[in-house]
């Protein structure tokens, strides 16, 4: 990898909007395309900063800055398009959070990325609504909470409501949704309103691994820690009152709860299975990358094949998860509120996912194509009159749901016909988001736990120094 | 069948056995199902919160025994005394019946380790009447002494108020089981801030129980079952003085001598008893030093309550005195199981897994075992649960969250091994083990947000020799990356 000075790298960069950049080819070897990320004027200079940090660090593995990133993706067999940084793009392993990159399924070389779905496969948000006003469940905030925590997350073996055997399990691989609405879990209508009607059919419970499955099974219907939450939201702003009213939003301060959650330890043991594969495979096939994070195959490979028949079983487990805790949600609520789920309209807006891959038609320079759609730490986000979005949205287009951190609000946009050109029909996916973390800069101070350690006589002890 | 026979049995009503008893049931509806218990309450797990896929954050419930009855119908609870057990006869034999059984698993737990057995000043404190009896002494209290360096004796210097407490511990740092060196030296200034009140009245991702009132029947010495997580909560544990917490840790003692009154002033000269602060009993540590204190509390661990198993069968029992397990939690004889602080695990572990008698495990063992008797009797196979993949604890120490994942302090890997480290005074201490390049373990102490990415680190067994130590940079959103 050339190392270069910050002035050096900054020639392959121009600005070509008010809030778009390029990358030029040979920002990295091997561009097959260009690169280009999304930023305003505060994530322009995050953006720019992590690339000048990189530079004087001369450029050691470890953190890539997001630039790199996606123009090492640009460099992968078989894209097409650009690859795409949406504004909340940042750091990630092999392909950067919020990169999205598409692949001609009819270019044989073109290849397949656990590192472009991410991890946590199917991470993505449900919305809720309820008819109920901020005026009505701000006096029972906290039993609420509590209820809410009470019934979520349910263990397994624990006498809660939503028991899960290992046969459970294979068939929520294989059936998504389907399972939940057939054990009762969900309304008919819930799947309308889910992307791939929370079901992909190309599942393979076969290629999901026995470790896969167990890490999976104590965690089914339960939420996971970190970035994950069942949050309830109230309105405060409405801007759209049309596309609102389509989505079963009426006024401010109308209460909704917003669940964001994934496939979790059954997600990251399928991609770490899939990344293993596919190392030893690259060698036979003779694919090349920039970074060995960006580990692939060919999509008609056997590996390819089975990455995603196993990635479309772990997001069938993430929309159950989603699905059973939609469930949980609505007994909390009706128990509260002493009334049933269906009095308190208690229906799924919409679901999306941004950790996935998909298989999508889209036009390229005016002729239609089959694509293999990455998006990584990205929302789908089709226009109105789209065939894949429901019904009551073709004249609105496919709600995008954007979920905030804690202290920022959550947004809940629609695609637009802007968007299926310039990103395939992809956005972001969080809000808030940023390089430099609202977590304040730690002080950190180790001398009197240094010389406690030191004692312990351990061989090797790296720190950090900041 | 009839009353005296049983499909399963289950002996010991804390938490392995309850919830040995709870999985029984919600497998095997139409079995028969007893479960045999001393105490005349029973620890009843009701309510789980995952953290991660292996943590748990739980809360017990101390419950009368009719509880289980009530939830389970097919679940009969004895509260009785096993004096006998004939295994080959599949029968067990109480204080005042016998019974038969298909299966049995046996969660009697473990007798506290007393360091003064005949002493009346010297307080175990292990299960909850130990509990009930401490509550009742520290209110007379000025001062105390504390003996022990796990999980019960750092959680009680904590709590305990308005009383002055010495700390003895035999290690050159406090809570030496659970947190190393380093975290020692994070966590100690706490002991000199004033203890902050509970959060009580904030929603709990778990529910908070506490100790009922109840009366206990007493049927003898050494029978109550195990604390919980939460057995503090809720309790006075106030002494006279009006001081927050002060706390003197005596660092590498053992107890040499425990003396009352009189028997410690015999040994002294005239003028030494003239100016003698007048204690009820006397405690010599190792180091030379005494101390007078109002009395002492033994937490130095337990040991597994074999005995009564032991007088008939041939069990084959482990160096620390449980009884040994294969990976189907059964123990060497015919249709016995075993499970919690009484059993050894004897299998081949999985690298970052290892025994530590906690609840969590008493737990986790205690479901597993219901499972693995269960699939026996159906003739099915039935794999390890995945709990048993990688160690992991959650508990609170010093007001502090504290998380513990997979070999947090390099257990057994002896040397060639790396330490990631990544401290703020007060409010964070993180520390990675990493072998090899792969994370073997982590001590989280502290809103940290990291357990379940390093827990993914861990099970993933991913190579992360290239980011070195800039795994730890705060400013690198670690969750996000691995997401």
């Amino acid at each position: 990898m050339v190392i270069r000075t910050y002035n050096e790298e900054q020639q392959y960069l121009e600005k070509i909007s008010s809030c778009a950049w390029k990358i030029k080819k040979g920002f990295v070897p091997n561009m097959k395309v260009e690169g280009v990320f999304y930023a305003n004027d505060a994530l322009e200079k995050l953006m720019f900063d992590e690339l000048k940090n990189s530079c004087h660090s001369q450029g050691f593995g470890g953190f890539l800055p997001g630039m790199k990133q996606i123009a090492n993706v640009a460099a992968l067999p078989g894209i097409i398009g650009k690859s795409v940084g949406l504004p909340d793009v940042h750091a990630g392993y092999g392909f950067a959070i919020g990169n999205m990159a598409a692949f001609d399924m009819g270019d044989p070389k073109a290849i397949v990325s656990p590192g472009g779905v991410g991890f946590d496969i199917n991470c993505g948000v449900r919305l809720l609504r309820t008819n109920l006003s901020e005026k009505d469940v701000s006096p029972v905030k906290e039993q609420l909470a509590q209820s809410l925590f009470d019934h979520i997350p349910v263990g397994v073996g624990s006498k809660g409501v939503i028991p899960m055997t290992a046969k459970d399990l294979e068939e929520a691989l294989e059936m998504g949704m389907d399972w939940s609405l057939r054990e009762g879990y969900a309304w008919a209508e819930d799947k309308e309103h889910c992307e791939e009607y929370g079901r992909m059919l190309q599942a393979d419970p076969a290629k999901v691994s026995m470790r896969a499955k167990k890490r999976g099974l104590p965690q089914l219907g339960t939420l996971g820690a970190g970035n994950h939450y069942v949050e309830i939201q109230v309105v405060d702003e409405i801007y759209n009152k049309f596309a609102a009213n389509k989505m079963g939003i009426e006024h401010k301060g109308q209460v909704c709860v917003m669940i964001h959650s994934g496939s979790r330890g059954l997600g990251h043991q399928v991609a770490t299975d899939a990344l293993v594969a596919m190392e030893k495979a690259m060698k036979r096939d003779k694919i090349e990358v920039n970074d060995r994070q960006l580990a692939c195959a060919h999509i008609r490979s056997q590996e390819g094949q089975d990455y995603l028949k196993g990635m479309a079983g772990a997001a069938n487990y993430a929309w159950v998860n989603r699905t059973s805790m939609t469930f949980l949600t609505r007994q909390a609520f009706a128990k509260m509120f002493h009334s049933t789920p269906d009095d308190l309209d208690m229906h799924v807006i919409y679901d999306v996912s941004h950790n996935i891959a998909k298989v999508e038609e889209h036009f390229v320079e005016g002729k239609q194509r089959t694509l293999l759609l990455h998006r990584k730490g990205s929302t789908r986000a089709f226009p109105p009159h789209h065939p894949l979005i429901p019904v009551d949205y073709q004249l609105t287009g496919q709600p995008v749901l954007i979920g905030g951190t804690m202290g920022t609000c959550s947004y809940i946009l629609t695609g637009t016909e802007r968007g299926m050109q310039e990103t395939f029909g992809s956005t972001c996916h969080g809000a808030g988001r940023a390089l430099s973390r609202a977590k304040s800069r730690r002080n950190l101070d180790y001398t009197d736990v240094l010389g406690a350690l030191s004692e312990m006589g351990i061989l090797m002890l790296i720190l950090i120094k900041f | 069948m009839m009353e005296h026979e049983f499909k399963y049995a289950v002996i010991g009503g804390g938490i392995a056995g309850v919830t040995c008893v709870e999985q029984l049931s919600a497998l095997c509806p139409d079995d028969k199902i007893l479960l045999i218990t001393a105490s005349s309450v029973v620890k009843a797990i009701t309510n789980i919160s995952k953290v991660t896929s292996i943590l748990e954050d739980f809360c017990v419930v101390e419950k009368p025994s009719v509880y289980i009855s009530e939830n389970c119908p097919n679940v009969t609870v004895k509260q009785t005394r096993v004096t006998n057990l004939q295994a080959q006869k599949h029968k067990i034999i109480t204080d005042e019946d016998e019974y038969e059984y298909g299966k049995l698993c046996v969660c009697m737990g473990g007798t506290p380790n007393i360091i003064s057995k005949n002493c009346s000043y010297v307080l175990g404190i292990r299960d909850t009447e130990s509990v009930q009896e401490f509550q009742k002494r520290i209110a007379n209290a000025q001062r105390i002494m504390i003996i022990g360096n796990g999980g019960i004796a750092t959680e009680l210097v904590y709590e305990v108020e308005d009383c002055e407490v010495i700390w003895a511990i035999k290690d050159k740092s406090i809570s030496k089981s659970f947190i190393d060196a380093g975290a020692a030296e994070f966590l100690l200034p706490q002991l000199s801030q004033d203890k902050q009140s509970s959060t009580g009245s904030a929603p709990t991702k778990r529910r908070k129980y506490t100790i009922d009132g109840n009366k206990f029947r007493d049927i003898g010495h050494g029978t109550g079952t195990a604390l919980g997580p939460d057995w503090s909560e809720g309790l006075l544990l106030k002494g006279l003085d009006k001081i927050s917490h002060n706390v003197k840790i005596e660092y590498n003692v053992e107890v040499e001598a425990v003396m009352e009154k009189d028997e410690y002033r015999i040994t002294l000269t005239d003028a030494e008893q003239d100016a003698l602060s007048v204690w009820p009993v006397y405690v010599k540590l190792t180091n030379g030093t005494v101390y007078g204190c109002d009395f002492v509390v033994s937490a130095t661990g337990v040991t597994p309550n074999t005995e009564t198993l032991l007088k008939n069968n041939k069990f084959e029992v482990a160096e620390d005195g449980g009884l040994k397990v294969n990976d189907k939690m059964q123990t060497n004889i015919l249709d016995v199981y075993a499970a919690g602080d009484i059993c050894s695990a004897f299998w081949n572990p999985s690298p970052t897994w290892f025994q530590m008698r906690l609840w969590s495990q008493a737990r986790q063992m205690g479901s597993y075992a219901a499972k693995s008797m269960v699939s026996h009797t159906r003739n099915q196979d039935i794999l390890m649960d995945f709990c048993f993949e990688m160690f992991a604890h959650v508990t609170r120490f010093f007001n502090y969250k504290v998380v513990l994942l997979g070999r947090y302090n390099a257990q057994g890997l002896s040397t060639n091994y790396e330490l990631l480290l990544r401290v703020t005074k007060g409010k964070e201490y993180v520390k990675v083990v990493l072998k090899g390049g792969q994370m073997q373990g982590a001590i989280l102490i502290g809103e940290t947000d990291l357990e379940e990415t390093f827990e993914n680190l861990i099970l993933n067994k991913m190579d992360l020799s290239r980011y070195g130590e800039d795994l730890l940079d705060p400013n690198i959103d670690i969750e996000d990356y691995f997401d």
